[in-house]
């Protein structure tokens, strides 16, 4: 695998949607190539700052009690 | 009068997700109220569509069909409102920083609000911004996500493609507006 393939895959990889083999491949050119290896952790940090900032925000405790009261 | 067990039962399973289709719905509409309104809707809709929910299956995919199925019909009237993302073509936020001499992370990264993160999200196009709230936030699979939002896995993969550079041009954007790096991505000199 040389770089653009490694480009080319690391979103599937940064979501874990290649396959056993395709993900070994990839792990192993990141291993021997530090320009790729450090792309790849700087997605997968993009990738846990919109989770953490975006899961930060939580359905209000009374809109829950409306809602159970209403459903239930 | 008294709702029936299995009902109850099946509203509470439910309930079990409201804080991912809270969080969705309050990206997708940018509005606390809208959002409540929203989901209140979806759950009530998801009741009266109980006997389509497949046990075993993902309720909380299953849900979020719904609740966004709904956005579309209720609050945007059409899909034609959305816009497309601008072209940016390949930005590549780690390649732009580190060729102007920033260290990706330290300098850009573990400096931005997280109010400025949720900003660049809601500034996606709604049909980008959902597969990011999925897949990103939420944890989907691309078949999940695929699923949910009624397309193919590619059109899932091209949109998160798009999504997260428009994402990361907006970061780089908001990082050089709020003098993190400069103009050229290198970072700021520490002032004294």
């Amino acid at each position: 695998m040389n770089c653009k393939d490694c480009s080319n895959k690391l979103d599937s990889y940064l979501d874990r949607e290649l396959s056993n083999t395709e993900m070994l491949e990839l792990q192993l050119h990141l291993e021997g190539c530090p320009d790729c290896a450090d792309s790849y952790e700087f997605q997968a940090s993009v990738k846990r700052l919109v989770k953490v900032c975006c899961e930060q925000d939580k359905a209000p405790d009374a809109f829950r009690e409306k809602l159970r009261q209403i459903l239930t | 009068m008294a709702e029936s067990p299995a009902r109850t039962a099946f509203a509470e399973e439910a309930l079990t997700h409201l804080d991912t289709l809270y969080r969705g719905a309050l990206r997708l509409t940018r509005d606390p109220d809208s959002a409540q309104d929203l989901v209140q809707e979806a759950y009530l809709r998801a009741l009266r569509y109980q006997h389509s929910y497949q046990q075993g299956t993902n309720m909380k995919a299953w849900l979020f069909a719904i609740m966004r199925n709904l956005f579309w019909d209720r609050f945007k009237g059409s899909r034609k409102d959305d816009v497309s993302l601008d072209d940016v073509g390949e930005f590549v936020l780690y390649d732009k920083l580190k060729d102007e001499g920033a260290r990706p992370e330290a300098d850009v990264l573990d400096k931005l609000a997280a109010s400025e993160v949720v900003a660049a999200v809601e500034k996606l196009p709604p049909l980008h911004r959902e597969v990011v709230l999925l897949v990103d936030v939420e944890g989907f699979s691309y078949k999940d996500a695929a699923e949910t939002l009624g397309v193919p896995i590619g059109t899932v993969m091209s949109r998160l493609h798009r999504a997260r550079q428009q994402l990361q041009k907006s970061l780089y954007d908001y990082a050089v507006e709020s003098g993190i790096v400069r103009g050229n991505g290198a970072p700021e000199e520490p002032k004294e």
